[in-house]
């Protein structure tokens, strides 16, 4: 009993990282990605196809990477004057990258509203910023809940990979005990991840339905 | 004077000139028809006097003001462009309402904002000196428009729950609402069933008694013959005819429309 006690302490510490690093992502990732989205989708075509590349470039490595590069490029290329805390380091590689992913969210939902939309707006009198902010931002919503939800129960599980820099994460945590001989510590750390994706989900569908009033 | 003068509107996507040189006028309280196949230009005229594509040649007057002008140097600021919008009004073939605002809010949305604006930059909105007032007066004549198109009771759905031709009516509303010089209508009855073509075409007759300028592009013939003061028949972007509806319909004179209009009669009866 005593040692249940022990290892779940252990692996909710380790867990309070993993929500920590969920949170920022998210609070962070959220708006860059609207801003990296209207990069791309931008008719000045040096800044579409920059955004593009850089879109390219995040999806297309690992962010297990892209983690390292964040990490140890900065000591490297200045002899070691410079680095990064670690959690400072995981933060910078999960808010780009998730950004990048739901840059790509935003851009097909922005583009799947049909022109028609716009131009009701335009030839009653409205602004550009009063047609996206009232008429088309809400419907936008709407249709990339699903998408994103399904991102952001991705990056719960994600945030696991900030052990590969050493971040006390929970499977770090559980992986210590394996080491030293205790292996169902490492199964029961699925169970804080079930929870958490869990509540979620839950909260997700509650959102759907919210949204469910309309159609269109 | 007329109220709207269009003169040599020239309109071209890439190679393809679709509009080669519109001119025509209309009166205050009259109603235009503008018929012809698909292709014809019709819809691209409409857009053009919605400011929704820019000519590439023409001139466009409302009440003796110009509001476009590509013979001048100076190009229209994105502002400017938004306030000559406002002269006209547009009646979508796909009614393009706003499905996330009940009936009444598609109507009130575009006037509030533009009332929080012209009561900032000029202290007065159609008469209302302070946004509360002007709030109040919006929604009276939101209310009274729904009245107009008969759907009073809706006023609290959504779109979604309404059929083809409901939509369309408020949208008709919707263009009411901003108190347009020239309400165009784009094939407004071409997306419903015919069974709701009626109430919605009534409806556009109904405006035409309280006076409203019209201008109407459809493939009701009988319609347009009906309500028109005047009717443009367009073929490969000219207007190959135009005249009353007795003229134009009843004795064309170009044997294009001749042609257009007998395949029109083939099933008619």
């Amino acid at each position: 009993m005593n040692e249940f006690i022990n290892v779940t302490g252990q692996l909710l510490k380790g867990f309070g990282d993993n929500c920590f690093i969920f949170a920022i992502t998210l609070l962070l990732a959220l708006p860059l990605g609207l801003i990296v989205s209207m990069g791309s989708m931008s008719r000045f075509k040096p800044l579409k196809w920059l955004t593009k590349a850089f879109v390219w470039i995040i999806r297309g490595t690992p962010l297990m990477l892209q983690l390292f590069v964040v990490f140890y490029i900065p000591p490297l290329v200045s002899n070691g004057s410079f680095n990064f805390q670690r959690m400072h380091a995981a933060l910078i590689a999960f808010v780009i990258n998730y950004a990048a992913y739901f840059s790509e969210i935003y851009r097909g939902g922005i583009e799947s509203i049909p022109k028609g939309q716009y131009e009701a707006g335009q030839v009653l009198g409205m602004k550009k910023s009063q047609i996206f902010f009232k008429v088309v931002l809400m419907q936008v919503v709407k249709r990339i809940t699903a998408p994103i939800g399904n991102e952001i129960i991705t990056l719960v599980k994600d945030t696991s990979l900030a052990s590969v820099i050493a971040i006390p994460e929970i499977l770090m945590n559980a992986k210590d005990f394996s080491m030293e001989g205790l292996i169902w510590p490492l199964f029961y750390s699925a169970v804080f991840f079930l929870a958490f994706c869990g509540i979620l989900t839950l909260l997700f569908s509650f959102i759907e339905k919210k949204l469910d009033y309309y159609k269109g | 004077m007329s109220l709207l003068k269009v003169e040599n509107i020239q309109k071209s996507f890439g190679k393809t000139q679709v509009l080669k040189d519109i001119s025509f006028s209309l009166e205050k309280g009259e109603v235009l028809a503008i018929i012809g196949s698909s292709g014809s230009g019709k819809t691209t005229l409409l857009r053009c006097l919605n400011f929704l594509e820019a000519p590439q040649g023409g001139k466009i007057t409302v009440n003796g003001n110009a509001l476009l002008d590509c013979g001048s140097k100076t190009k229209a600021s994105d502002a400017e462009i938004r306030k000559n919008r406002l002269h006209f009004g547009l009646v979508f073939q796909s009614f393009n309402l706003f499905p996330q605002y009940r009936v009444i809010e598609n109507i009130t949305l575009a006037p509030r904002m533009l009332a929080k604006e012209q009561i900032k930059t000029s202290g007065e909105f159609m008469g209302a000196k302070s946004y509360k007032e002007a709030l109040e007066l919006i929604e009276t004549n939101a209310l009274s428009l729904l009245d107009k198109v008969g759907l009073s009771e809706k006023k609290d759905s959504y779109p979604c729950n309404l059929s083809g031709g409901q939509q369309q009516r408020v949208a008709i509303a919707r263009a009411l609402a901003l108190n347009p010089d020239v309400l165009c209508f784009d094939e407004p009855t071409s997306a419903l069933d015919p069974e709701l073509t009626g109430e919605v075409l009534n409806v556009i007759k109904g405006l035409k008694s309280s006076d409203s300028t019209m201008i109407v592009v459809t493939h009701e013939i009988e319609f347009a013959r009906d309500v028109a003061d005047k009717i443009i028949f367009m073929a490969d972007g000219v207007i190959a005819e135009e005249g009353t509806p007795e003229q134009v319909i009843g004795n064309p004179q170009n044997p294009r429309t001749q042609a257009f209009l007998s395949r029109f009669n083939q099933y008619a009866k």
